[in-house]
């Protein structure tokens, strides 16, 4: 007798505790970083619809893209994701024309939802695929809205190489590519999955990729979400799209700190080629004007690059070094400038511990660091 | 003997001097530089024989020169829009006329333009030892009159006793160009 009522007042204190807790988990989450669990779970227990779209190569490499996207479904069913078909995905483009995946417009945006009935489209990009041991890959992907104006409802980047992480005796090399992509698509997966959960992603970057030097103006302060259109570095470096890497990797970096609306590429790509803008060395004043006005936006980052190296069939250590500088609408002119170095070796003092082997991630973590200072 | 010991000892205090780069300035003393509120740094002349090294240095100077807070530095995109609508000769060796600084500044709105030279960059040998350098020149112009109202020169890294001594390979590149480049913002500023 007493002990099925100690069982009850337990249970009853369990579910007390789980329904605060809840509660208290509900409350912690702003609204805006709940659009997108909102979005895409209309009714509690469906499971999220998405077009993913063929991936845009920006690796300068031939790698199997098909191949890749196939994992990439596989591993966000496992996460608890519904891709559209291939077939009703090839007819939509096909009969929309549709080349550039590296990026959505309004209103192309618009018709996929209404072709296909999905809920949002998942843009991944190839940064970097190397077969030979080590193998290497890099990948980028965003979650964006099939609305008007597009909004990125999640965006994350991983990067891998089979020697990162060689352990004991050499356990923990990797030398199938085949595993390192699985193992790349599956965290991919599951950043998309504790995104939509509601979990926000983790923020900290060690200190070694703060940027050398970094200066904004008073004007930065705004009260809500400030508007900002990230667009292509300029290209100094030896590697081939370097300039699009890094704004990708920054625009990745902006929407974690979750102080800013951003761009939808594909928005600014379409805007750019409709008013034939073309930036020589930069965006000039009268470009960022055009920009501000019909992108209605407050601000654009840019910038240069001039090392995005990574390390050739294992040898030589990945070296990233750019200058980024944003615009203001109110002030027409430089409101924030920064720059960063850094080498894959940086602070690595004892059998390689901290070593960080491929460009990506070091570009992901030094873009990073320079959101976090932006948005502080 | 006294005399032998004297002579090879001041020999050897100014071949020390010698060894100790000392940076060059000239400032107009007619120049009121609180006027000059925009500045157009127009891209420098690579003469290192290393590629693209002149734009790493130009990025770095416009950088640290706006970070003073002291002066605004037009965007690079816009300094390459208004040396396209001045038709105006820069960089490569060439070096902007006096009509072409004054039409840059009507174009851009810059009050001053500075014009730069990459001497050296890079690594530099002798005997085993290696070590990285950085050899800059800078000049500021007026747009009014398009005359040079302040140069400075300054050189930096290069082989130390220590490197020779204990090797290493001296300080990483960017290091020594942000030390020469903060050099050079200090001439200008204190003179």
């Amino acid at each position: 007798m007493s002990s099925s009522r100690c069982s009850f007042w337990a249970s009853l204190l369990a579910v007390c505790a789980a329904t605060l807790l809840a509660l208290a988990g509900c409350a912690s989450l702003p609204a805006e970083r709940d659009a997108a669990r909102s979005a895409l779970t209309p009714e509690v227990g469906e499971r999220p619809f998405l077009a993913v779209l063929p991936l845009q190569n920006l690796s300068a490499t031939i790698a199997p893209l098909a191949e890749i996207r196939a994992e990439l479904i596989e591993a966000l069913a496992e996460a608890g994701c519904d891709a559209v078909g291939d077939k009703e995905l090839e007819l939509f483009m096909a009969h929309q024309r549709l080349r550039n995946v590296g990026g959505i417009n309004g209103p192309l945006a618009i018709k996929l939802g209404v072709a296909t009935g999905a809920q949002a489209v998942l843009i991944t990009t190839l940064e970097l695929y190397a077969e030979q041991y080590p193998p290497r890959i890099a990948l980028l992907s965003r979650l964006v809205s099939l609305e008007e104006d597009p909004e990125i409802l999640w965006m994350d980047s991983v990067a891998l190489a089979g020697d990162e992480t060689p352990g004991l005796l050499g356990l923990g090399l990797i030398r199938d590519p085949a595993f390192l992509r699985q193992k790349a698509l599956t965290r991919l997966a599951a950043s998309l999955a504790d995104r939509l959960a509601g979990f926000e992603l983790p923020a900290r970057v060690p200190g070694k990729f703060r940027p050398r030097l970094a200066y904004g103006t008073q004007h930065l302060e705004r009260e809500g979400k400030s508007r900002v259109v990230v667009a292509p570095f300029f290209n100094h470096s030896d590697r081939k799209y370097g300039g699009e890497i890094v704004a990708l990797h920054f625009l990745a970096a902006l929407h974690r700190t979750g102080r800013f609306a951003l761009a939808e590429p594909g928005v600014v790509h379409a805007d750019l080629l409709r008013y034939r803008v073309i930036m020589e060395e930069g965006v000039s004043l009268s470009q960022a004007e055009l920009l501000f006005a019909t992108l209605k936006t407050d601000f654009i980052f840019s910038g240069k690059l001039f090392d995005y190296q990574d390390p050739k069939e294992g040898r030589g250590t990945p070296v990233v070094d750019f200058s980024a500088t944003m615009l203001a609408q109110e002030d027409q002119g430089v409101v924030w400038i920064s720059k960063s170095y850094n080498a894959g070796t940086d602070g690595v003092y004892f059998f390689d511990w901290g070593r960080h082997a491929t460009a990506g991630a070091m570009a992901a973590a030094m873009t990073r660091a320079v959101a976090g200072l932006l948005a502080r | 003997m006294r005399f032998v010991k004297l002579l090879v000892l001041s020999a050897v205090l100014a071949l020390v001097a010698s060894c100790i780069g000392t940076p060059l300035t000239y400032h107009d003393q007619n120049m009121d530089f609180s006027g000059v509120q925009t500045v157009a740094v127009l891209p420098f002349t690579n003469l290192s024989g290393q590629r693209n090294v002149e734009e790493r240095v130009r990025d770095v100077f416009m950088n640290m020169l706006l970070a003073t807070g002291g002066v605004y530095v037009l965007p690079t995109g816009e300094v390459a829009r208004g040396i396209s609508r001045a038709q105006a000769t820069t960089g490569g060796g060439a070096t902007p006329s006096v009509e072409e600084i004054q039409k840059l500044g009507s174009v851009l709105g810059a009050d001053a333009v500075i014009t730069g030279v990459v001497k050296e960059y890079g690594e530099v040998r002798s005997g085993t030892a290696a070590a990285n350098v950085i050899s800059i020149s800078l000049q500021l112009l007026e747009v009014q009159s398009g005359r040079i109202v302040w140069v400075g020169s300054t050189t930096k890294g290069g082989i130390t006793t220590k490197d020779r001594l204990l090797g290493g390979g001296g300080q990483p590149m960017n290091k020594i160009t942000e030390e020469a480049v903060s050099e050079l913002i200090q001439m200008l500023f204190l003179g």
